[in-house]
């Protein structure tokens, strides 16, 4: 499925997603997953799975481990050359970093938001064109980009200006013409990192409804700092802290809990998950 | 005092919490003078208590805008928002109690001063009140102190209650033919019910503990289906 050969995923049908992922259906299992930079950890022993067309929400400090994971989801952590992934990551039951999966491929179905709006200097039209067309697409290119500016919420907005210049948007607007980017390539999951960092409330507001939205056709994950952002969007939320060796040289992060965000955000488990939520801890 | 971060709203989650229970030394003090009034049939204290309960209402209003302004500014979560949610709940009840002793202190003028009282009735509705007043002491403790258990044993307790009211029928059924002396005892039947709920409302005040500890709501014991 991940190669060059295999054939695209089809689009999910119906499913209203519930905070319970033993039993629905996964895109990600992780097992004793660790991520570490020049041989030393950033993340450790990380296991949890990511349910389908759920939103599902990695919060914690600063340092903690929350980008570095989510850039294990698609293999972006490649990019970066003293990077090593251990531990078994399954997407959809396969190993993602088996031999033979291609990590192009991999980043077009797992695609990628990021924390600053990063839209191309061309027009909106090409921004949202510039997947299909690097995928080889010719026909139908009109369809797919009023399609996914649609998804994003941003059509109304953009669609008697589709030749100007992307940077005329506004942030908000410019951080969901990525997403529109971003499904454009219909992927099957889409990885957020921190998308409404940088953006007022009111364009906050549309992104969260927009990731409502968009998980009746994708799973999305998404790293956040803000705590009612997690507890507003997603279905299940994951807790990571920051642990120290004895000597306080090094600190990578671990899962600490990981539950239904309604649990987490009343009745954690967790001594530590109640203090971060709380905001008694940084 | 709090220690971390977030100290001045842990602060004034803190005072809320005491000023809320707070109200229950109100509505016990409010409870006492009720008591006193119904053993004199004294009229003037009676009004007293229907006049202070407006102190009662005064902190009913000002706790719970206060805690609406937190959730408003501070978004609590987990023990917090719990905390939050019970205290509310608990602010009601303490309104509700103060309302009881209001509405035995209605009746006594009633009666009037010189009503043909019976002892035993007017003993038991004593022992009722004495009874409530540990009541509603236990509950503030088992809140303060987070005690599922002791919030528990309200319950017991509040059986007691129920059981003295049902005397308080028994001996207005049995209180003879005089019309004068049956007219105080059916007036007095409603100050029995009024104080046998404001047990019931300790009670209340001691689910929310359990809801504080264990995020769990659940009735200690269901009206419909008495166990």
């Amino acid at each position: 499925m991940l190669t060059e050969q295999a054939p695209k995923i089809s689009v999910r049908p119906e499913f209203r997603s519930s905070p319970s992922p033993e039993t629905k259906e996964k895109v990600f299992e992780m097992k004793g997953i660790d991520v570490l930079y020049s041989g030393v950890a950033a993340v450790k022993d990380i296991s949890m799975d990511v349910g389908r067309n759920d939103v599902t929400a990695l919060i914690g400090p600063s340092g903690c481990g929350k980008s570095t994971l989510l850039r294990c989801l698609n293999r972006m952590n490649d990019l970066i050359p003293t990077a090593e992934v251990r531990g078994e990551l399954l997407y959809r039951g396969e190993d993602l970093y088996g031999p033979g999966v291609d990590p192009v491929q991999v980043r077009k179905l797992i695609g990628m938001v990021f924390q600053k709006p990063n839209p191309f200097p061309k027009s909106i039209y090409d921004n949202v064109a510039f997947g299909p067309r690097i995928l080889g697409r010719k026909q139908g290119l009109d369809e797919t980009v009023e399609k996914a500016l649609r998804g994003a919420a941003l059509w109304d907005e953009v669609k008697d200006r589709l030749e100007d210049n992307a940077f005329g948007l506004s942030g908000g607007q410019q951080q969901r013409l990525c997403i529109a980017r971003c499904i454009a390539v219909e992927p099957d999951v889409i990885l957020m990192d921190e998308p409404c960092s940088a953006l007022d409330p009111i364009s906050t507001g549309k992104i969260e409804d927009l990731m409502i939205e968009l998980k009746d056709e994708f799973s999305i994950v998404i790293v956040t700092h803000n705590m009612q952002q997690a507890a507003r969007v997603s279905d299940r939320t994951a807790f990571l802290m920051v642990e120290l060796d004895a000597e306080d040289h090094n600190r990578w992060g671990r899962l600490v809990e990981y539950d239904a965000t309604e649990k987490i955000f009343t009745n954690p488990a967790d001594k530590r998950t109640e203090d971060y939520v709380s905001g008694k801890v940084g | 005092m709090p220690e971390g971060v977030r100290v001045f709203y842990q602060e004034e989650l803190e005072r809320l919490e005491a000023s809320a229970l707070g109200g229950l030394d109100m509505v016990s003090t409010a409870l006492v003078r009720t008591m006193e009034a119904v053993e004199s049939q004294d009229v003037e204290l009676a009004q007293v208590v229907v006049a202070d309960d407006d102190r009662i209402d005064g902190r009913y209003l000002e706790v719970h805008q206060s805690l609406i302004t937190l959730l408003a500014t501070q978004s609590p979560v987990a023990t917090d928002l719990r905390l939050i949610s019970a205290l509310l709940h608990v602010l009601k009840s303490i309104e509700r109690m103060g309302d009881q002793c209001v509405n035995v202190c209605k009746v006594i003028p009633l009666t009037g001063n010189h009503a043909p009282a019976d002892p035993e009735m007017v003993d038991l509705i004593l022992r009722m009140g004495n009874h409530t007043k540990a009541l509603i002491a236990q509950a503030k403790r088992a809140f303060e102190q987070r005690d599922v258990e002791m919030a528990r044993d309200l319950v017991r307790r509040d059986d007691a209650v129920d059981e003295l009211n049902r005397e308080c029928f028994r001996l207005a059924l049995e209180i003879g033919e005089d019309a004068d002396r049956r007219e105080w005892a059916m007036t007095m039947l409603l100050g029995a019910r009024a104080i046998e709920r404001i047990g019931d409302n300790a009670v209340d005040i001691g689910e929310q503990v359990a809801f504080v500890v264990t995020g769990l709501f659940r009735e200690f014991e269901d009206a419909s289906h008495p166990s």
